[in-house]
């Protein structure tokens, strides 16, 4: 999110779901759409029939991959390297759209020399990707009236996550693809709610809307609004940073919500012992997680089901969600939960329903103020919407006005993953989804149907990998990295390249994120989940 | 139309005929099923359409069935198309419910929803409100046949790769009731990866659905793939029909020739 802000000036999904059907090629990178999102993927079948190309870069085979009219292998880590080399080649066949450039965008030189310094047989050589696939890719991209980009985890969880995205922004102005129906740089976010989270400031440096907790004509309308003098300044932690604060000693409780961290976190043995060293952990959830069990003390929310309120989802479509049974046993709202621990610290909510909450969210933050229950009946509002008569907007920077003002090129230089292989541990190793999973299964491993569908986790390894470790479909195998090893069962594929081997992050008893880098992008703190080097041998 | 159907109901309620009435309502700016129950609440009572006619059904008959062995006593109405009777009729040849215990609200689809459904029998035999419209002839297996052999292959094996293994064909179907399925059995069908096991998977359902699919086609608008499942499902009813002079649910008191052995009943 940080590098599309970075680019465009608003960190969200440029343009509608719907819009996908509309389009002329779709690029995916770095998403496993068919499985992870179903519904964006019925667009793009439909787009596919309707004609549109589709080219999917992806180091693991991935179902979506197997329409592409163009399927692109490249080595994990090695975006940067694949999008400037397909940028070279876009500018050297003239495909760059630049009316477009000179009228909307900023910085475009700098850019241009970074990639004039680069040759495409020095991307084909870092991703090991054929020139003629790297200048294929381009010209289906390059070439198509209108294009649009999607991508996912496989493009923010690494050291250079930033860097990706902002690849992937200036692809889109180079090619003018953006703020245009049927185009734009669609990040897939993977909850149902993480949009909504991200605009309800669920972030350390913002208030709702995006509105910077240092500025300080927005700190001072929030510290009106809730009667206070003033509020800090300063920018809170992202949790790698809360972590080596308690190791530290600087953090000394930590509230967690509606997150598995032991599970879905790097380093997993890592955090286990930070959150053991925790003076006080308090964890709200509507399960027992391996997290809840440290706990000193769970707050049992509420699910879906139980809750009244608002969704925003990858669009931006801020949507009803409605209470269709009473909270089960002793839990609570969430938002009931929070109101009463802020009284008993003396700040006093009284906030008496969600609309309630919702009505003081719509009047201070601009890019909601539109919105109201009332007009959220039916399919909701896509935000910006900032008046009582604004329709909503489907596409954002529309005609080339950026929400920053121009579009800003960033020079981006291809850097390798925070570790790389060695004759130690000689194999990539990549993380990511299955069908009957979601995240950390802490909602899809305690329903029985999905449990039977994927009881357990496994390694997909490439065939002749397999052969020179002399093991069998099924059986198990040990996988170390510097950080942590576990005992699997292996799954012999050809959808990994051989050198290269992916786990689902979804099990608890096999849990890879024991092995994963905890190294993170310097801008928006995320770890390199989907990278790190392993070894394996016969369990 | 709704106003006579909102009569219909309102009268069977009245006079104590039925104990409730399954039907759709609009509420919060969505069509979803509804229990109506007393007579002065029919306020939300809708026919489901929304931008076009009936482009918001749904499986009424399902969630009778739930209600139905809740309460084996009472006798429900039931709001139905075509479509829907055609699935009571079935259901009652499989004593999935009991036809003295169902009053049916029948109502006919505009020539639209007709021609969109390729519907051979676009109205249900009771009609209380619209006016009956001409069956439409199917072209869509005809079509499909006259593919040539390894492109109608490659099609179909193309549409079967898009599965998510959701089972939203099945959870969605108004003929699917069996406490347990034959896609969740691993003899049958492995489990753990996709695309599902192809072609198993999705011509298990197809077996299934040979002298039961009623053709409504939620199926085909369930499917987060857009697979063509109805297409499939048609080209089965055709075998029976072109085998065994069979259509599901066109008579009330139909028999399976599946379910039958000898010489074929007489007509």
């Amino acid at each position: 999110m940080a590098g599309l802000a970075a680019s465009f000036g608003s960190g969200a999904m440029t343009n509608a779901m719907g819009e996908l059907e509309t389009t002329d090629a779709i690029f995916i990178i770095g998403s496993n759409t068919a499985t992870t999102h179903p519904l964006v993927a019925t667009r793009i079948f439909r787009a596919i029939e309707k004609g549109a190309k589709l080219i999917v870069a992806d180091p693991r085979k991935n179902q979506i991959a197997g329409f592409a009219d163009l399927y692109i292998r490249h080595k994990p880590g090695t975006d940067v390297a694949l999008l400037n080399g397909m940028m070279k080649v876009i500018m050297e066949k003239g495909l760059a759209d630049e009316k477009f450039i000179a009228q909307n965008t900023e910085e475009f030189d700098a850019f241009k020399q970074g990639i004039d310094n680069f040759t495409v047989e020095e991307a084909s050589e870092i991703c090991s990707v054929s020139v003629k696939d790297i200048e294929a890719l381009a010209k289906m991209y390059g070439e198509a009236d209108r294009a649009s980009i999607v991508y996912c985890m496989g493009i923010t969880q690494h050291t250079n996550g930033v860097n990706n995205v902002k690849s992937l922004a200036n692809l889109s102005m180079l090619t003018g693809n953006i703020g245009k129906i049927g185009t734009g740089v669609n990040p897939l976010r993977g909850q149902n709610n993480v949009q909504g989270a991200c605009d309800m400031g669920g972030l350390p440096n913002v208030y709702t809307g995006y509105q910077p907790v240092t500025l300080g004509a927005a700190n001072k309308k929030f510290a009106q609004a809730w009667g206070v003098d003033q509020l800090p300044t300063n920018i809170g932690l992202t949790i790698p940073e809360m972590f080596a604060g308690i190791e530290n000693d600087e953090v000394k409780a930590l509230w967690v919500m509606g997150e598995n961290p032991v599970v879905s976190d790097p380093d997993a043995d890592h955090v286990k012992k930070v959150l053991k060293k925790v003076e006080l952990l308090i964890v709200q959830d509507i399960f027992l997680t391996p997290t809840a069990k440290l706990a000193d003390v769970v707050l049992p929310g509420v699910s879906f089901a139980e809750k009244d309120g608002t969704f925003a989802n990858t669009e931006r479509r801020v949507m009803r969600v409605r209470k269709a049974i009473d909270p089960v046993g002793d839990s609570r709202q969430d938002w009931e939960i929070i109101q009463e621990i802020s009284n008993r610290f003396g700040f006093e909510m009284n906030y008496d329903s969600p609309e309630d909450i919702f009505n003081e969210i719509a009047s201070l933050t601009p890019s909601y103020g539109g919105i109201s229950y009332e007009r959220l009946e039916g399919v909701g509002l896509q935000w910006p919407c900032p008046t009582r008569e604004h329709p909503g907007t489907p596409f954002l920077h529309k005609d080339g006005k950026f929400t920053r003002g121009k579009g800003l090129f960033h020079a981006i230089t291809y850097n390798p993953p925070a570790e790389v292989i060695d004759d130690e541990y000689p194999f990539w190793m990549t993380t990511g989804r299955v069908y009957a999973h979601y995240h950390t299964g802490t909602m899809t491993r305690n329903s029985k149907s999905l449990d039977f569908e994927i009881p357990e986790g496994f390694l997909e390894i490439n065939p002749v990998d397999a052969q020179n470790l002399d093991i069998c479909d099924g059986h198990q195998i040990k996988m170390a990295s510097r950080r942590g090893e576990i005992v699997t069962k292996i799954m012999i594929t050809d959808r990994v390249d051989p050198g290269v081997v992916f786990m689902p992050f979804h099990f608890e008893e096999t849990n890879v994120n024991k092995l994963t880098n905890p190294a993170y992008d310097p801008i928006a703190k995320i770890p390199e989940l989907k990278v790190c080097a392993v070894k394996l041998e016969k369990a | 139309m709704i106003d006579i159907v909102r009569q219909k109901i309102s009268k069977l309620l009245s006079d104590g005929s039925v104990k409730g009435v399954v039907a759709l309502a609009m509420a919060n700016g969505h069509v979803a099923p509804c229990l109506f129950q007393k007579e002065d609440d029919l306020e939300p009572l809708c026919l489901g359409d929304t931008k076009k006619p009936g482009d918001a059904r749904y499986p009424l008959n399902k969630v009778l069935i739930t209600i139905a062995r809740q309460y084996p006593e009472d006798v429900f109405g039931v709001l139905v198309r075509g479509c829907d009777e055609r699935g009571l009729y079935v259901l009652y040849r499989l004593n999935q419910l009991e036809p003295d215990k169902v009053m049916t609200i029948g109502i006919a689809c505009p020539q639209e929803l007709a021609k969109a459904c390729e519907c051979k029998k676009p109205y249900p035999d009771e009609l209380v409100a619209g006016e009956k419209t001409e069956g439409i002839t199917q072209q869509g297996v005809q079509d499909m046949e006259d593919m040539d052999l390894s492109k109608r292959f490659s099609f179909w094996k193309n549409q079967f790769s898009k599965c998510v293994k959701c089972y939203g064909c099945r959870d969605i179907c108004p003929m699917c009731f069996c406490r347990e399925c034959s896609l969740e059995c691993e003899d049958i069908i492995s489990k753990g990866e996709l695309p599902v096991d192809i072609p198993v998977f999705h011509l298990t359902r197809a077996m299934h659905m040979t002298d039961r699919c009623i053709d409504c086609g939620l199926c085909d608008e369930t499917c987060p793939s857009g697979i063509p499942l109805r297409l499939l499902y048609k080209k089965t009813s055709k075998i029976m029909n072109a085998e065994f002079g069979f259509t599901s649910g066109i008579n009330k008191n139909e028999q399976s020739p599946l379910n039958l052995m000898g010489p074929a009943p007489e007509k």
